[in-house]
């Protein structure tokens, strides 16, 4: 045994060298604790305020279980709201809710859909009351094979066409004024106002006729259309936008267009020019002579010649259609 | 003590079902308790202060400790694994050690003898003297190495238990018991040493 074992080991009281260590030790004799002791204990305690109640544990616990609550909470939420959307209560709030497409719109800067959407013409059971009544391009779907049906798809067209040509002529008598109105500004000879009343009249009447010429070709169009359906022939809406087309259009501009558009492109630029200086000429020779023509001039000329509605043949990539003459734009969407 | 020679588990049961009447605010309980555990921590205390008077303070302190955590124990121990005897003498170490502190920070010199001019017999002189020895050989330890002596060596505790109260590992203790007791080997030698020097006997 080690030095170290030997002063460190157990207290033997039967070994010698350990007498002395026990004698010391047990000359430490502890006192009595006096009679009265549990008495004074009892009245400290007695004394003693009462202990304070627990804290509240704090709500601590494994990741899994917060994320659980979490995960729930999301779940009631959801399902809340969607059983507040189902039942309409949200409509019943003062709350504005974007869809998602106006959303995405906000996020990409495009238009929404819903700007270019088109309320689609079904072939049958379609409501009137839900016809487009803008400038909406008309959207056929599927065959149609019934008279009604066909009537219907007419009656939209013209709605559209109707609205399409209001516009167009406002917008041509728009600049009309605004042509005169600069005139004056300038100093420039301008048609006094029975000169100017004669000559609206005469671009009402060319107008007129314009519009009967083209209402009787779409009319001629429209018959075979109709006698197609009465014999149980179906009619694919191609067909029908095709005829509108072909109807509403002008033939002799549209000859002359298709001979354009075979002409080479040096060419076809060449004839275009010629016909654009040609027109300016007989417009500015035109503001020059009606000052002058005054009470003895016929709005003949006038009325043969509209200067803003004269149809302009252009190369088919510079087409820009013609305010009066341009069919309505009829999108087919098959079904 | 009164239930020294019970069977483990029923001291256990006993112990638990005297904390809970603690619990539950029972004064008869905490008198019970008093006498089952207060001349035992007295001892401890006693033996680690050297004051009769610290040492009633401690023993007095830590019964009202019971009387106000008795709620807390139930509750951390509801599985009957609650060891009041265990839990009481730590609490009067802990006592013990923090009054050690504050009395090494008040005054790092030792505590003169109160001279006591009354005429006393040479037994007395010589039982005073004995004590006074005792005392200043367990006082001269470190605190940890005077609880371990005083709850092995004086206490009886076996060292297992001994190490619970001090919140010890059992190697740890041991190694600690074995220092403390090369230490006291190591004082008595030199005091006999000293007192061979000087011509007189320890």
């Amino acid at each position: 045994m080690s030095e170290r074992d030997t002063l460190g080991g157990p207290i033997n009281p039967s070994d010698p060298a350990d007498a002395v260590l026990i004698g010391a030790l047990d000359g430490l004799r502890v006192p009595e604790l006096p009679s009265d002791f549990a008495d004074r204990v009892m009245l400290r305690a007695s004394d003693r305020a009462a202990p304070l109640p627990h804290l509240r544990k704090t709500v601590r616990g494994p990741v899994w279980r917060s994320a659980r609550r979490a995960a729930l909470g999301l779940g009631a939420f959801g399902a809340l709201a969607t059983a507040a959307a189902a039942t309409g209560l949200l409509d019943d709030l003062p709350i504005e809710l974007p869809s998602a497409q106006q959303v995405w719109s906000t996020l990409t800067g495009r238009e929404t859909a819903d700007a270019a959407a088109v309320p689609p013409a079904t072939g049958s059971g379609s409501d009137p009351a839900m016809a487009p009544t803008v400038n909406e391009p008309v959207v056929i779907e599927g065959p149609i094979d019934t008279p009604e049906e066909l009537e219907e798809a007419f009656s939209r067209i013209d709605r559209v066409r109707d609205n399409r040509k209001a516009t167009r002529r406002g917008r041509v008598d728009r600049q009309i004024d605004n042509v005169l109105e600069r005139r004056r500004e300038q100093g420039l000879p301008v048609p006094n106002a029975e000169q100017e009343e004669r000559l609206k009249q005469a671009l009402d009447n060319s107008r007129t006729r314009r519009d009967e010429r083209v209402g009787e070709r779409i009319e001629q169009r429209r018959d075979g259309l109709r006698e197609r359906i009465e014999q149980g022939e179906e009619l694919l809406p191609g067909e029908i936008i095709r005829e509108e087309q072909r109807g509403a259009g002008n033939p002799r501009m549209r000859e002359r267009i298709e001979r354009l558009r075979d002409l080479p492109p040096a060419q076809r630029r060449g004839r275009l020019r010629q016909f654009r200086e040609r027109r300016q000429q007989r417009r500015e020779e035109r503001l020059d002579q009606e000052p002058q023509q005054g009470e003895g001039a016929t709005g003949e000329a006038v009325e043969a010649d509209p200067p803003a509605e004269q149809p302009v043949p252009v190369a088919p990539e510079q087409a820009v259609p013609s305010p009066e003459l341009d069919p309505p734009e009829v999108k087919p969407v098959l079904k | 003590m009164p239930n020294a020679g019970a069977p483990d588990s029923d001291r256990l049961k006993d112990e638990a079902a005297l904390v809970a009447r603690l619990a539950a605010r029972e004064e008869a309980a905490l008198r019970e308790a008093i006498e089952q555990y207060a001349s035992q921590l007295h001892r401890i205390a006693y033996r680690m202060m050297g004051d009769p008077h610290e040492a009633e303070d401690i023993a007095q302190e830590t019964m009202l400790r019971l009387w106000d955590h008795a709620p807390r124990l139930i509750a951390k121990n509801s599985d009957a694994s609650l060891r009041l005897a265990a839990w009481l003498k730590r609490v009067a170490i802990n006592l013990s050690y923090d009054r050690l502190r504050i009395r090494q920070r008040i005054s790092a010199g030792e505590v003169p003898e109160r001279v006591d001019e009354a005429a006393l017999a040479d037994a007395r002189i010589e039982a005073d003297e004995a004590k006074q020895r005792a005392r200043n050989l367990v006082a001269a330890l470190p605190e940890r190495q005077r609880a371990a002596i005083v709850l092995t060596y004086y206490e009886e505790m076996p060292n297992s238990e001994a190490a619970a109260v001090l919140d010890m590992h059992l190697k740890a203790f041991e190694s600690l018991l074995h220092r403390a007791r090369a230490a006291l080997r190591k004082a008595v030698a030199e005091a006999e040493r000293s007192m061979l020097d000087q011509g007189g006997e320890v």
